[in-house]
């Protein structure tokens, strides 16, 4: 079992437009909406390599039971706590004509420290039954910087593989307690230790900081299709040279359910590992919409990954 | 057909020094009417209902409940309750642990169900919570093969 952590989940509304238009009338041909937050979007990938997953966070209102529904129904297993507050929603424009998404996203519901204290509970019982697990996204208001550091602790005294994928502050103070494998969420930002990541350099630098900060295998992404990836033994390039991606939205967190899965398969040497995350990122970029429901479309993926040693 | 294939994938539970102040939030907040009481690995300890935390706390209540005296009886349950309020859910749960394996299937899912009068039938694999069973989930899925074989 795979857990997966979601502090701010959101019920995500994709508008379908044909080409958008600033300040005038925009018609919506299609309107969907769907569980979303990276950690949600890794479990989907998750149980898309039919493996058995569990969703744990915040979540509150009927966004909140529209979300524990659609992931029951995935077969993904959910655990949250239900607070007080809404679930928040982000909209994504997306605009057919130029293929691009636009999100709008809301800062989330004010999680109190009874909140906190409920969560951990529920996350110290599921380690117990899990041997990784993924700690994903932003955090909401009240929930302290350092929660990914403290959880990181609390799953490794339980014997779990850590995986974090988070931006900045959270990031960085997670990485104190020394994750399994620790990957930057640069979306926002850009910057990780207060640098830029402009160029490819900047990249392998960033990535060999984090293993020298405490993480067995760093993976910073660097443009859309290449990833870096840093172990104290040496540096890999990960990229595919697939044209016909659509979808970028959630290849990210495909990437880190590749990660998590392959991790913990005895069966897969280290670079298989790097092969099999890169084709579960690729196999989410052929998607428009959904998650890929098959391991059988991440094996197709497998031939057009490259991985180089540095 | 497998249990895990029919069940409601949700572990939400408790601990049994859980508040029943905190039960009874999470009762209401995710609409059910019952939770499995599990250790800090996971494995049942006991059950607790709506109905065992009534039976507790004011017997005669649930015999009372179609009688005119309800009101009353109300207002007693809620006082009894506020008592209650921090009192841990080992003294009120129902020790007696009734649960089904994942492997399992309906047939002996709805004889535990039935055999039991309970609502919701935990399911475990290799002792710890996977997930719950209730007698609705088994109609649906008889309806659906029924269905499909029509």
């Amino acid at each position: 079992m795979i857990a997966t952590v979601t502090l701010n989940p959101s019920l995500d509304i994709i508008l379908e437009i044909e080409e958008l238009k600033l300040d005038h009338y925009n018609k919506v041909h299609n309107i969907q909406s769907i569980a979303g937050g990276k950690g949600i979007n890794v479990s989907k990938a998750i149980r898309g390599c039919q493996r058995d997953t569990i969703a744990l966070g915040f979540i509150g209102g009927a966004r909140g039971r529209m979300i524990e529904e659609e992931l029951r129904n995935m077969g993904i297993t959910t655990n949250f706590w239900h607070i007080e507050g809404e679930t928040r929603s982000n909209i994504i424009i997306w605009d057919k004509k130029r293929a691009q998404h636009t999100l709008l996203s809301e800062a989330g519901p004010v999680i109190t420290r009874e909140d906190l204290e409920m969560f951990h509970s529920i996350y110290y019982r599921v380690m117990s039954q899990c041997q990784a697990v993924t700690l994903s996204g932003s955090l909401p208001p009240g929930v302290p910087l350092d929660i990914y550091g403290t959880l990181i602790s609390l799953a490794k005294e339980r014997g779990v593989l850590t995986i974090l994928d988070a931006m900045g502050e959270p990031f960085e103070k997670g990485l104190e307690k020394k994750p399994f494998l620790a990957k930057p969420d640069l979306r926002e930002t850009n910057q990780i230790f207060g640098k830029s990541i402009e160029r490819e350099e900047d990249a392998i630098q960033a990535a060999r900081e984090i293993v020298s900060k405490g993480a067995e295998v760093a993976v910073v992404s660097f443009e859309q299709k290449k990833d870096i990836i840093a172990t104290a033994q040496g540096l890999w390039f990960a990229e595919t040279n697939y044209h016909k991606i659509v979808n970028f939205i959630g290849t990210a967190d495909a990437l880190v359910a590749g990660f998590a899965v392959a991790f913990t398969e005895e069966d897969k040497e280290f670079i298989e590992a790097i092969r099999f995350s890169m084709a579960c990122a690729l196999a989410s970029a052929l998607r428009e919409e959904e998650e890929f429901s098959s391991r059988e479309e991440v094996e197709k993926c497998l031939p057009y990954i490259y991985i180089q040693k540095y | 057909m497998k249990i895990k294939d029919l069940m409601l994938r949700d572990i939400t539970s408790v601990m049994p020094d859980c508040k029943l102040v905190d039960l009874i939030k999470i009762l209401s907040r995710h609409k059910i009417t019952g939770v499995p009481v599990v250790n800090k690995n996971q494995e049942m300890v006991g059950f607790i209902s709506q109905h065992d935390l009534i039976k507790a706390i004011l017997p005669n209540y649930l015999e009372i409940i179609d009688s005119c005296s309800i009101f009353s009886e109300f207002i007693q349950l809620s006082k009894k309750l506020k008592e209650c309020a921090q009192h841990k859910v080992e003294e009120f749960m129902n020790k007696k642990v009734i649960t089904i394996d994942d492997e399992d299937n309906e047939v002996r899912a709805a004889e535990l169900l039935i055999r039991n009068k309970i609502q919701r039938l935990p399911v475990v694999k290799q002792n710890k919570l996977v997930g719950i069973v209730t007698l609705t989930d088994i109609c649906r899925i008889l309806l659906e093969t029924e269905d499909s074989s029509s």
